[in-house]
């Protein structure tokens, strides 16, 4: 097959939402809006507001399957009909909207280009945006099934109609969207009104971008739940426990060289670390001391209690598997429960136990290519339909540069990027969003590909 | 293309006899029964009736809003032509004028008049309609399962047709609205072809793949190893070989014998893009294929697997069909030129 230009295909974006959420209003004001590009918008449904246009085709949400069955591989055989025809105009349009249904499954539509070899040649899909009411959403999360996935498959989100809304109502919203899809943008608006370049020419399938995603959002699940900061004279301290719901706790204990959060953080990447080797048994009784260890405190489903040993004065974190709440567990010098300077939770907000999530994976070192492609075939294969996206950057063991990928459920596309830097820590760091997966599983089964040093 | 001469035979080439130039991307190009005259559909809106001996422009119909997609003359010299309006038109050529039919959907994809051309079938969204030449409306199917993908003459027959759609082909009897017969596919179906003397169906599919339908008993083989869609079949006139695209080379079934199954297909190689369309002669052997690479390439099948011809037009050429006669052939290009080839 010929090699397509990146900059000689069209850019289309998809508009997905509930009825009522403003996709009409935002296509309206990206067609009145004066920014020089010919749009030819296909429509899936008769919005709430007339669209304004003179190229507007109706569309009749047409599925099938390419293979037998597979939804992975489900396409809209509407778009390829009404996008093949447009696209033999000599004046072609610079740019394509697609206007979902409410309804609609944004998985076929993004797959139509891919799967059909005269679509993935003129055309690029740009984004999937989704629109979400923000006064309304919350009633559609439990109840239907469209909403999460459109949410799952989005690049950009617009909380729209965020004005009608508390703003801490707004702030939960968020942060349960988050939890769902933790690599797209989130913007909130009125109106729908928001700067164009927001939604067009995101690059949201391109390669090139396929990390433009917020580190801050890559954040992986942490093994512990919860860290404090001490400020700890020389001596003998006690950890002490009340009956609680495990019979067993990992812990660690770090010197930190200032009682600040910037501190905190470096010491918490290191104890992720940690927690990730092995960990020292402890009996109940015995004592623990600030180290790069991680221990494993016997609790024996009772009262107990340990010695912490400080040899210097300082700054200390201390990082607990789980809550110290939950056991009542407490730090004390001289029988006198102490204080933490700064404390930390890690456990993500569980009020929503929602099936769609994300799963980020960030694991300095390289990949043994073949494990990895075991794992990650095995994966597509297995779980393929529960993934709506996913996408990333992967150090290869014996390649020079980075590997970048992007899918959609069980396509695939990746290919060498820019080489390391120098002094660059070559680290991976992928995403998958999708329905029911199990983010331990794949932390190990990731964690498993890495080369031998 | 250099080639020694065969002991008996003359050598075969491509003359380009002529080149016209029309708005847009050419979508369909028809012959009128006499040869005198083809029509042509651009994607732009007008429909241009050019003299067969000449190029020149004789009619410039106003055709369909956001294109025609369809023409097809009956033997009558009346013009049917669908489009993107969703409209169907009888055109009288010598007049311009045009008589509006509904297609049923805001958008046709296309028009047949039967061989004895006194019915015209359109086909809009998942409905067929008849129609009698006249434009009085006879029937509409039932929908199909999904839009349908194309509509096809039993060749010779005044009333049996076929369409395909999404789960493949139906076979339709006159004045009924449901299918009289089914040959059942999971899979989308783009084109079909009935086999001149009727026995087969083949279907190009969009999954890669291309069927043939053993129309007695509903049996049906399945031809793998497409590198992509299947859009491009072609029956010679003899009901032996089926040409098929959906690659850069022209994939030719031998149904003859045995019939193709578990048969080695030939395959001709010019093209340096996929073929993007395919004509068999009317009567004789010689097959043209045009490709995405713009070359239009003459071959005869069954006799040599190299090209007899190949000729470079330039643009990707999107169409072809020969004459009545078979001594020309009009081939259509996405930039809108039209271009009118001898075969000698």
């Amino acid at each position: 097959m010929t090699e397509v230009l990146e900059g000689s295909r069209v850019p289309v974006t998809v508009l997905t939402g509930f009825l009522g959420s403003g996709k009409t209003t935002l296509l309206n004001r990206i067609l009145t809006e004066n920014h020089g590009k010919r749009i030819a918008v296909i429509e899936n449904e008769f919005g709430e507001v007339g669209v304004d246009q003179e190229l507007v085709i109706g569309a009749d949400e047409e599925v099938f399957e390419m293979n037998n069955g597979c939804i992975c591989c489900t396409v809209r055989g509407d778009l390829i009909r009404i996008l093949g025809n447009l696209m033999k105009r000599r004046d072609r349009f610079d740019y394509i909207m697609i206007e979902t249904t409410g309804m609609a499954d944004p998985g076929p539509v993004a797959q139509t280009f891919f799967m059909d070899d005269e679509m993935r040649d003129k055309m690029q899909l740009d984004s999937v945006t989704t629109l979400v009411d923000a006064k309304h959403v919350s009633q559609h999360f439990d109840d239907s099934p469209e909403v999460t996935e459109q949410i799952a498959f989005a690049d950009v989100i617009l909380l729209n109609k965020v004005d009608l809304v508390e703003e801490g109502e707004v702030d939960k919203l968020e942060a349960r969207i988050r939890s769902m899809n933790a690599a797209a943008k989130i913007y909130r608006t009125k109106d729908a009104v928001l700067e164009l370049d927001k939604v067009l020419d995101v690059g949201g399938f391109n390669l090139d971008r396929a990390l433009d995603i917020d580190p801050k959002f890559m954040e992986p699940e942490y093994p512990f739940e919860w860290a404090g900061v001490y400020e700890l004279e020389a001596g003998k301290y006690e950890f002490a426990f009340e009956e609680g719901p495990d019979p067993a706790m990992k812990a660690a204990i770090l010197p930190i060289s200032n009682a600040d959060s910037v501190e905190l953080d470096l010491a918490r990447d290191r104890t992720v670390l940690l927690f990730s080797g092995e960990e020292h048994p402890v009996e109940a009784g015995k004592s623990i001391v600030p180290s790069q260890k991680v221990y494993e405190l016997d609790l024996g489903g009772g009262k107990s209690s340990f010695g912490v040993e400080i040899s210097e004065a300082g700054a200390y974190a201390l990082f607990t598997e789980h809550y110290p709440e939950e056991f009542e567990a407490e730090l004390r010098g001289n029988g006198t429960p102490l204080s933490p300077v700064l404390e930390r939770e890690y456990a993500p907000d569980h009020e929503h136990d929602d099936e769609v999530t994300s799963v980020g994976i960030t694991t300095p070192g390289d990949l043994d290519v073949q494990k990895f492609n075991a794992w990650l075939g095995d994966v597509l294969q297995n779980l393929g339909q529960d993934i709506f996206r996913m996408k990333g950057v992967l150090s290869l063991a014996g390649e020079d540069t980075r590997f970048v990928f992007q899918g959609v459920h069980m396509l695939f596309d990746g290919r060498p990027d820019r080489p390391w830097r120098e002094g660059e820590e070559r680290t991976n760091s992928l995403i998958f969003i999708g329905r029911n997966l199990n983010r331990e599983e794949l932390n190990k089964g990731f964690e498993a590909c890495l080369a031998e040093k | 293309m250099p080639r020694g001469k065969v002991a008996g035979r003359k050598a075969n080439g491509l003359d380009t006899l002529w080149r016209a130039s029309l708005d847009d991307y050419v979508n369909d190009l028809a012959w009128s029964s006499d040869g005198r005259t083809v029509a042509a559909a651009d994607v732009a809106e007008p429909i241009s009736i050019l003299e067969a001996d000449t190029g020149e422009v004789l009619k410039r119909l106003s055709g369909h809003g956001f294109g025609t997609t369809s023409l097809s003359w009956n033997t009558r010299g009346v013009l049917a032509s669908a489009g993107q309006d969703g409209k169907v038109r009888l055109w009288d050529v010598n007049s311009g004028e045009g008589k509006e039919l509904d297609g049923g959907s805001q958008w046709v994809e296309k028009v047949a008049f039967s061989p004895d051309g006194k019915h015209l079938v359109s086909s809009a969204a998942k409905k067929i309609r008849m129609w009698k030449r006249s434009g009085e409306l006879l029937w509409e199917s039932e929908d199909h399962q999904s839009t349908v993908s194309d509509v096809e003459w039993k060749p010779g027959s005044a009333r049996d047709l076929a369409t395909s759609a999404y789960g493949g082909v139906s076979l339709w009897k006159p004045g009924s609205p449901k299918p009289a017969r089914k040959f059942e596919w999971q899979g989308s179906t783009l084109k079909i072809s009935w086999s001149p003397n009727g026995k087969y169906i083949a279907t190009g599919d969009q999954d890669s793949t291309v069927h043939f339908w053993i129309v007695s008993h509903g049996m049906d083989l399945q031809m793998f190893g497409y590198a992509t869609k299947v859009r491009e079949l072609a029956w010679d006139a003899h009901s032996r070989y089926l040409a098929t695209g959906g690659a850069e080379a022209v994939t030719v079934w031998d149904c003859g014998g045995k019939g193709p199954e578990g048969s080695r297909p030939l395959s001709l190689e010019a093209h340096t893009e996929f073929v993007s369309t395919l004509s068999y002669q009317r009567r004789g052997n010689l097959l043209l294929s045009g490709g995405g690479d713009g070359l239009a390439v003459l071959w005869e099948p069954g006799r040599t697997e190299s090209p007899l011809a190949v000729t470079t037009l330039g643009s990707a050429i999107s169409t072809l069909t020969f004459s009545p006669d078979d001594k020309r052939a009009a081939v259509g290009s996405d930039d809108g030129s039209v271009w009118m080839m001898g075969i000698s």
